[in-house]
């Protein structure tokens, strides 16, 4: 059976997300932890930026649950990059135990499905599942240089420049607002397992960044945590815990337009939904949040439409987190896409919602369009995947 | 599951299509617009230098709008004027120094060698290829016609 439920409790301990300004005005905006001011944050190529981006994510987010980098037993952690490049670039700085994942735009919900097996089994106590996108590096890896003057498809979807950390726990977390501050998070730590050359690099580049925030001139503009009064400040009232997932198969429908990822993937999520429910013996309106990850406004149609052919209409609160992640005037076309749009709309937006009891019984399903830069060109068509966690909250 | 044929048919149906009317409107304007440039400048050339051969003129009027096309490019302008003309800006040669200067930028932080020289040309390679050997070819006939 594909669907898997969790015998232990497996909690979700914290989240944390950075991202860049396109992002901050977009729907979520108030929500995320730190914002931006723009998508290079001091270093030198935007491959550098998201690794950076990455690692920061990964220490706010331990850093907000109340835990040290060495309590951590596994990281299990993703992007979209060369073979993982900014994620394992990332991870040097860290002592911990490291599963380089990639599914696509997927990856997320697949590091938490497999965080969460590793807890349940009772191998791990603490795990942290992480993804990065970046706007600038994916469209030079998958598409074309910025500045070239081409027109983008109205199919075509805006990779959200943003990385998120969610901490899974077997223990409980503690009901507190936890406050991050721009030092915990950019700090260097001193047992990075690196050599002193690299050491030497990071130093120059925090010395850097602290420069350029001392002089008010900020490169990070929006700090969510010094607002007392928004979303942000409100302590959690509830745990939120995975209770169980589906995992993806590789569904392909013969969709060859790498500019319509969101015709490739609604059938993997159909798939992965219908399972699911089968599997649960639930409808989609047992749940009273339904999210998928990068579909975008038309797939996001597509799946509506196989869904109701199925007779498992989808409940007007369904929502998709690409397709929500931008204003419409943003001109992002189909909407956010890339490993760290559901992650990103998953830790802040989806994650307080749930803390504070709005959301109760949720299910996230992230989608993935399975491909390089180089299958379409060898005539392949383009597979989706999509793997599905569920999350309930739970009275303290 | 829906059957592989009607999904596809599904697809083709609904996606959503790019607004013909305004963008062959807006490609026509600024294709047009830098075209009357490059015309324009060709006439001034022509008033400053009396003596210069029609020949002459012609590539240095194609000279300074690559230039333009760079500089613009190089300002981060000529993306811009591309999403909103679409091929009305690529096709004019501005449109080619486009395409080789945007992948030099690009590819800068990978060193010259392996990322400025030897990414220059990925897109703008096919367009050398091709019209190095349209040319061949039509030299070659003219070459026999003649004979």
């Amino acid at each position: 059976m594909r669907t898997v439920f969790f015998k232990n409790p497996i909690y979700v301990k914290s989240g944390f997300t950075i991202v860049g300004p396109k992002e901050a005005d977009g729907n979520f905006g108030d929500c995320f932890d730190v914002v931006l001011k723009d998508d290079l944050w001091c270093e030198k190529s935007y491959e550098k930026c998201e690794s950076k981006m990455h690692r920061d994510a990964i220490t706010g987010a331990i850093f907000k649950a109340g835990l040290k980098k060495r309590d951590i037993d596994f990281m299990l952690a993703g992007d979209l990059i060369n073979e993982c490049a900014p994620t394992a670039l990332a991870a040097r700085n860290f002592p911990t135990a490291f599963f380089g994942l990639y599914n696509a735009c997927s990856t997320f919900t697949e590091a938490v499905l497999l965080g969460s097996v590793l807890i349940d089994g009772g191998f791990a106590k603490n795990v942290t599942c992480s993804t990065s996108s970046h706007y600038s590096s994916a469209e030079r890896q998958y598409r074309f240089p910025l500045e070239l003057g081409n027109q983008r498809p109205p199919t075509a979807q805006w990779t959200v420049t943003g990385a998120g950390c969610t901490v899974l726990s077997a223990e409980k977390p503690k009901l507190f607002n936890y406050q991050v501050y721009e030092d915990d998070v950019i700090a260097v730590d001193k047992n990075l397992n690196v050599d002193e050359k690299t050491l030497e690099k990071y130093k120059k580049s925090v010395d850097k960044q602290k420069k350029v925030v001392n002089t008010d001139k900020s490169n990070i503009i929006k700090r969510n945590f010094s607002k007392q009064n928004n979303d942000y400040g409100a302590k959690p009232e509830y745990y939120v815990k995975i209770v169980g997932g589906t995992v993806g198969k590789v569904v392909d429908l013969g969709i060859d337009d790498e500019s319509n990822m969101g015709a490739a993937m609604a059938p993997a999520a159909f798939d992965t939904l219908t399972t699911f429910f089968r599997d649960t013996n639930t409808t989609p309106n047992d749940y009273d949040g339904v999210f998928s990850g990068d579909l975008g406004r038309f797939g996001k149609q597509t799946l509506e439409y196989l869904m109701d052919r199925e007779g498992l209409k989808l409940p007007n609160w369904y929502m998709d987190c690409g397709a929500s992640y931008y204003l419409p005037e943003q001109k992002t076309f189909q909407g956010g896409s890339g490993a760290g749009c559901v992650n990103t709309a998953f830790n802040s937006y989806i994650l307080k919602k749930l803390q504070k009891g709005e959301l109760s019984k949720v299910i996230v399903v992230a989608t993935g369009a399975l491909l390089n830069k180089d299958t379409p060109l060898q005539k392949e068509t383009i597979p989706g995947i999509a793997h599905l966690f569920s999350i309930e909250i739970e009275k303290p | 599951m829906i059957e592989r044929q009607e999904y596809q048919e599904y697809i083709k149906q609904n996606s959503p299509k790019s607004p013909m009317v305004r963008t062959l409107f807006a490609a026509f304007i600024v294709g047009g617009l830098i075209c009357c440039i490059g015309e324009a400048i060709g006439d001034v050339l022509k008033v400053i230098f009396k003596t210069m051969s029609e020949k002459d003129v012609a590539t240095w009027e194609s000279c300074i709008m690559i230039f333009f096309g760079s500089t613009l490019t190089a300002l981060g302008l000529y993306d811009k004027i591309g999403h909103f003309a679409g091929a009305g800006s690529i096709v004019p040669i501005t449109g080619f120094a486009n395409s080789i200067v945007s992948p030099a930028m690009e590819f800068n932080r990978e060193g010259v060698f392996f990322g400025v020289c030897a990414k220059m040309f990925v897109i703008a390679g096919p367009i050398i290829v091709f019209g190095t050997v349209a040319s061949f070819t039509v030299g070659l006939i003219g070459w026999f016609t003649t004979l």
